[in-house]
């Protein structure tokens, strides 16, 4: 095929969705250097960057930031913080502002008690998240690891409208470079990937996958050590499988 | 309208450069600044294409992570980092609608199309006001079946074989939808770019 005809298939070909016999052949095009191909594939990547600008703004909540530094080890996640703890955390955050008064300035201490009550109002917005999700009585709930001393243990909670919710004990906290990424594996199918977290240091972890779930087309849950990013596909030996 | 214009106005493309390194440096506080940059568009973006807000965010905690973790494969000072961090968003949703709805999965196709070293030498100013304003612009004057199949494309992933059977047209039809809506966006986007 000419530049000419291969032209209509250039933003195709920027979004993944390009089809044979085009594909192919705008490869060749490429693969040898084809000035033409290679300008035009480039500005079909401009334009398709552009059209991201055109969705509506929607803002992400708050915990999603500190989420995704507590992933990378900035700020570790506390999922076991709930209303109760706020609530004492909240005291001993204002008597401590009390006390070092002396010390610090007002503004300091108020910007260092807001950002903490923040957080932690955030970990129980979450671990309620968690809760309702285990109070409905439709959640089916397995358990892993039972009978073995130290590989993870814990359940795996699949409700149909909510999602799938993992909390596991004995799961030491992956290593740099690495996090541990959970799977939803269809009965017959490839797994589907279901998210990204970290356990604390005393090997604790919970982890929810928010939406809807086939759960009667669902064989098992499992999780693997994966590099940072994630993975397509498992690329180790799963840690946990809970089979449904 | 969205919030990446008042963000990517002229001058950003050196801060980004200066974020790429320290990316490559692994200072986690680059992630933080790259996340207080970019993290509200590709949080609009995915949710676009996911419609599920918990989806949404576990979505974007993957693009994040895995820009994080390919930042090395980048080149700081010829890469584009928005059009990457947005290219890696799409397909992040992309993989997730097609998993989630039964469709054949090609994730290496969309792997291939996020890699760093297809957002080197972009044009600077390719996310900056005007470029989005004429955008915006080209894509209003598209018939409701022009934007139908560059929407179906962008936003859900579907190639024109499965546009047709979508919208119940012949291949033919959409393949001429899709020619003169593309038309249309890259004389806007040309005329842009030479202004």
């Amino acid at each position: 095929m000419s530049c000419d005809e291969l032209r209509d298939g250039y933003e195709l070909y920027a979004l993944g969705v390009l089809e044979d016999p085009e594909r192919s052949e705008l490869r060749e095009h490429l693969g040898r250097g084809c000035e033409v191909c290679v300008a035009g594939v480039k500005r079909a990547r401009e334009a398709m960057a552009v059209l991201a600008e055109t969705v509506p703004p929607v803002a992400p909540p708050p915990r999603l930031r500190r989420r995704i530094l507590a992933s990378v080890g900035v700020e570790r996640s506390r999922w076991w913080v709930t209303p109760m703890w706020v609530g004492i955390s909240l005291s001993c955050l204002v008597a401590a502002f009390y006390y070092a008064g002396r010390e610090h300035s007002l503004g300091i201490q108020m910007a260092r008690v807001q950002t903490q009550s923040r957080q932690l109002l955030e970990e129980a917005a979450r671990l309620n998240e968690a809760l309702a999700l285990l109070n409905q009585p439709e959640t089916k709930q397995v358990t892993f690891g039972e009978g073995a001393p130290k590989p993870p243990r814990g359940r795996v909670f699949v409700n149909p409208r909510q999602g799938v919710l993992l909390l596991a004990s004995n799961l030491p906290p992956a290593p740099p470079g690495k996090i541990y990424e959970m799977w939803i594996i269809p009965k017959g199918g490839n797994p589907v990937p279901a998210g990204l977290f970290q356990s604390d240091a005393e090997g604790a972890a919970m982890h929810l996958r928010r939406g809807p779930v086939d759960v009667a087309a669902t064989g098992a849950v499992a999780v693997t050590l994966e590099a940072e990013g994630g993975a397509p596909q498992p690329t180790s030996t799963p840690l946990i499988v809970a089979a449904l | 309208m969205t919030l990446l214009p008042l963000l990517l106005a002229a001058g950003l493309s050196e801060g980004d450069r200066e974020l790429a390194e320290r990316l490559q440096r692994r200072e986690p506080e680059a992630l933080a600044e790259l996340y207080d940059r970019y993290g509200r568009l590709a949080y609009a973006l995915i949710y676009r294409i996911v419609r599920d807000t918990g989806a949404a965010e576990d979505l974007v905690q993957e693009t994040f992570l895995r820009v994080w973790n390919r930042a090395q494969g980048f080149d700081a000072g010829k890469g584009s980092l928005g059009p990457w961090l947005l290219a890696v968003a799409r397909n992040r949703a992309i993989d997730y609608l097609r998993s989630t709805s039964g469709r054949l999965r090609n994730a290496l196709e969309l792997e291939e199309t996020e890699h760093p070293s297809h957002f080197l030498d972009l044009e600077k100013q390719i996310l900056n006001s005007d470029m989005v304003r004429r955008v915006k612009g080209a894509f209003a004057r598209l018939s409701e079946n022009q934007r139908a199949v560059i929407e179906l494309a962008y936003f859900e992933g579907l190639s024109q074989t499965e546009m047709s059977e979508r919208m119940g047209q012949p291949l033919g039809t959409v393949k001429t939808w899709v020619r003169t809506a593309l038309q249309i966006l890259r004389d806007e986007l040309g005329a842009a770019v030479s202004a």
